[in-house]
């Protein structure tokens, strides 16, 4: 997202902003507040100077920006207790915040709210190799976390693409995935348990010391809640075994109609790869052009495909996968001999997106997730949608569970082309929903999708969520503005729609 | 087979109206779970029926009185299986009851449990509104998840009337090896085994008529069971008699409970040592589930430690479920008015006081 953050840092508020709440807070509860967190934490963990806030007023999604009016930066689960503790007595909006790797603009601060950074409370507090699961503080990078196990043999399933930046208590607020979750799951099914605090300060722990719980499955509620229930102080997650042998083979095809098939076909014979990528044409050119790992850039489409597993297990799926991709029409196929070659081939597709910010000024990421077999009907018809836009549309995306990310591309220095670059997005996504699929498969509705949750949800589905929502927080201060749209804002979206 | 939701909607409407208690229910099987509750029967079990399969998608949507005996054959047709294993109690279990009992079999701690293949289902809130949440696609983050928030809450926020799940291939070949040795050494080797990266998909330590067995399950592809049979050695059992053991177990019917006995179930770390819960007859999900089986009269009464729960016989109308936080009690609280604001769905069935 370099391309975006730089040419976008001054560029105003797209149209598709959503309403968000007014503080309620007034002027006097507002000094007080500032008062007390002054008291409370050191001078350098509470930032009120525009200067300083400025790094803070947007997450990966840069078009939304906002300044906070304070960010505070705990060090202890105690300041965190204390902070939310104020929030809830001054009714002061809190946005919690992790590394700001997000993609969905749901860590943009309040302009009338206090900006909870999370990033110092960074330890791994426990590892427990025997039973394979690790505690640790939401700061902690994922990668970090993976390095922490490697010696043991272990690692943390989930590995989005931000992985070397983003934290866990990030990954907990958005349930984030990773080119892994095909097989090993999305963070969801990889966390244990979470420890949190609510706006009025309490401490909850959801889950257990087991693996499930008796009563309804609060944790799994919590998770991908993206801040609007609680704030993360704490986690456990799962490790994995490494598995002792990874291969990894790439095919190549003339459509992206026979490659999406050969995936479904793949799937069907009953293969779960670790990981299963689709980049198509332009996304091609652009990775081959940047990292030269001698990708065929004639290719209308590629699959990357990953095997784990025992040496015996990974031949055999090996012989079927092959077999499979060339069935299917593959022109061609070649399977890395070795690490350095099998690292190669990732290297392009994990380059894909910074590849395409070399062709374009600017690119915007979606994250629409169709069935599976739907796959080559839906690309054929986002290229429709973006010729009669007149932009163009890169893919590379997670094919083995169907989790579409179009790029965008757009100029935003030409007056108009980000207002047309968002409505292609929501097409796209309303797409996606109408092949019997959502508008997000990991990065979250945040600020961003909140014009496509009334097309994916019913009236009753949205008021239920508001009244969960309410369960937890019944003054709305957690990120407000986020997630969950308004009745309101309902309202006007249908009229909308009927005028 | 049909479609009931439109009258179950309107009983339930008509419940909310009138402020009656209900009790929600297709195969009955799940009646001796949980706490006794009082309340008018609302049936499920004939809001039967597959809505789509396509195996090339490897997920299938069933209304919620479908029996797991019927899914599993259906599924067995196309070499997939559901992924959790659940139990199907003599034929009689049903997807919904499943799914709202959070009944997961023997492979629990490698193929996870409901929540892990559950992608989205249709429930009916204590308002008497139809309602779908979640989906049919494997990844899938819009809005709060309300889905999975279902599983274990026993129908006490809405009743399920149709489910989407994800389904995982069928196993090439299964093999199970027994090992005689204490529970402890078990307890130890499962740990040992659980983090090579072998294709186990069932390790449980049974003590029962003098004699203290081991048995691991190998499921997966043939080259791998085939390879990991070698590398455990063991004594292999016969795939009839296997099948019998893993079923039991997965029933809960492996030790026999008698109607003077109270049978608890312990879930915590897999690593605990034996004596942290005193008197265990039996260790399953490698060591992360522990079973003791007791005379009624010796009901541990001083309040239930939070791992424990009272699965099955004993007293049913106080707690069988370990205690929780004042604020998390609260919030469950919050949660269950925000969906059924009379409580007039399974009131009572976690716990006393929701």
């Amino acid at each position: 997202m370099q391309a975006l953050q730089s040419s976008l840092s001054d560029h105003a508020l797209p149209i598709s902003s959503a309403p968000i709440r007014t503080s309620t807070a007034t002027a006097k509860n507002v000094a007080l507040l500032i008062h007390e967190l002054q008291q409370l934490l050191p001078a350098s963990s509470v930032i009120l100077s525009t200067e300083s806030q400025r790094p803070f007023e947007c997450d990966g999604l840069a078009v939304y920006q906002q300044l906070p009016l304070i960010t505070v930066i705990p060090e202890t689960v105690d300041h965190v207790q204390a902070i939310l503790r104020l929030c809830h007595l001054y009714q002061v909006p809190l946005v919690p915040r992790g590394a700001g790797t997000g993609l969905c603009a749901g860590a943009m601060p309040h302009a009338e709210g206090v900006l909870l950074v999370m990033t110092k409370l960074n330890k791994i507090l426990h590892i427990n190799a025997n039973a394979a699961t690790a505690t640790v503080q939401p700061g902690v990078r994922n990668l970090a976390l993976t390095e922490a196990v490697q010696d043991l043999g272990l690692y943390y399933a989930p590995d989005p693409s931000s992985q070397i930046a983003c934290t866990i208590g990030g990954n907990v607020a958005e349930n984030s995935g990773g080119v892994h979750c095909l097989k090993y799951g999305l963070t969801v099914n990889n966390v244990l348990q979470v420890k949190l605090i609510t706006i009025e300060g309490q401490l909850i722990t959801l889950g257990g010391e087991g693996l499930d719980e008796p009563g309804m499955d609060l944790l799994s509620l919590f998770i991908g809640s993206e801040g609007l229930l609680g704030v993360v102080v704490e986690v456990k997650v799962k490790l994995l075994p490494r598995a002792p042998r990874v291969q990894v083979l790439m095919a190549a095809y003339d459509s992206v109609t026979k490659a999406g098939d050969a995936v479904a076909a793949l799937i069907g014979q009953g293969i779960i790869p670790a990981g299963l990528e689709m980049m198509d044409h332009l996304a091609i050119s652009a990775a081959e052009d940047f990292v030269k790992v001698g990708y065929p850039t004639e290719a209308q489409a590629l699959l990357i495909c990953e095997l784990d597993g025992t040496d015996a297990e990974v031949e055999e799926q090996l012989a079927v996968v092959s077999e499979c991709f060339k069935e299917h029409g593959a022109t061609s196929i070649r399977i890395a001999k070795n690490a350095t070659e099998a690292q190669a081939l990732w290297q392009g597709r994990k380059a894909a997106f910074p590849a395409v910010g070399r062709i374009s000024p600017d690119y915007y990421c979606m994250d629409g997730t169709i069935p599976r077999g739907k796959v080559g009907y839906v690309l054929t018809r986002i290229q429709e949608l973006a010729l009669s836009y007149g932009l163009r549309v890169a893919n590379v995306f997670h094919a083995g569970d169907g989790n579409l990310h179009p790029l965008i591309l757009f100029d935003a220095s030409i007056d108009g082309q980000l207002e047309q670059a968002e409505l292609l997005g929501g097409d796209i996504l309303t797409l996606c929903v109408d092949v019997g699929g959502t508008i997000t498969g990991e990065h979250g509705v945040g600020l961003e999708k909140m014009p496509q949750m009334p097309y994916q949800f019913a009236d009753a589905e949205l008021a239920q969520f508001r009244r969960l929502k309410e369960a937890f927080d019944s003054e709305c201060l957690l990120n407000p503005g986020k997630g969950i749209p308004t009745l309101k804002y309902c309202q006007e979206y249908r009229s909308l729609q009927h005028g | 087979m049909g479609d009931l939701t439109q009258q179950l909607v309107e009983q339930i409407q008509h419940a909310h109206a009138t402020k009656t208690a209900l009790n929600i229910q297709a195969g009955n099987t799940k009646a001796s779970l949980g706490r006794h509750t009082s309340g008018q029967v609302i049936d499920v079990s004939q809001h039967t029926g597959v809505l789509s399969y396509n195996p090339t998608e490897l997920v299938i949507t069933a209304r919620a009185g479908t029996k797991i005996e019927h899914l599993n054959d259906l599924l067995a047709q196309t070499q997939q299986r559901l992924p959790f294993e659940p139990p199907a109690f003599a034929g009689e279990a049903t997807i919904g009851g499943t799914v709202a009992a959070n009944q997961s079999g023997p492979s629990r701690p490698w193929f996870g449990s409901v929540k892990d293949s559950l992608l989205g289902l249709g429930l009916i809130n204590g308002y008497g509104q139809a309602m779908q949440f979640g989906g049919q696609v494997m990844k899938n983050v819009a809005g709060f998840d309300v889905t999975r928030l279902q599983c274990g809450a026993m129908g006490g926020l809405g009743l399920i009337t149709q489910v989407s799940i994800k389904l995982l291939p069928a196993f090439k070949l299964t093999q199970t090896l027994t090992f005689e040795m204490t529970a402890q050494a078990a307890l130890d080797t499962m740990q040992h085994w659980s983090n090579l990266s072998l294709p186990i998909t069932g390790m449980c330590h049974f003590q029962n008529k003098g004699q203290s067995l081991l048995y691991v399950r190998l499921q997966g592809g043939i080259s791998g069971v085939e390879d990991a049979q070698v590398f455990l050695g063991g004594e292999s059992l016969l795939p009839a008699k296997a099948d019998a053991f893993w079923q039991a177990l997965n029933q809960g019917t492996l030790m026999q409970r008698q109607d003077h006995q109270t049978l608890w179930c312990w879930g915590g770390p897999s690593d605990a040592p034996f004596d942290r819960v005193p008197n265990t007859c039996m260790i399953n999900w490698a060591g992360a589930q522990r079973w003791v089986l007791e005379d009624t009269s010796n009901t541990r009464s001083q309040g239930l430690e939070k791992s424990l729960c009272q699965y099955q016989g004993g007293n049913r109308l106080g707690e069988v479920n370990g205690t929780v936080s004042v604020p998390q009690k609260a919030l469950q609280q919050r949660i269950k008015h925000a969906f059924d604001p009379h409580s007039i769905l399974n009131a009572g069935r976690v716990y006393s006081w929701m």
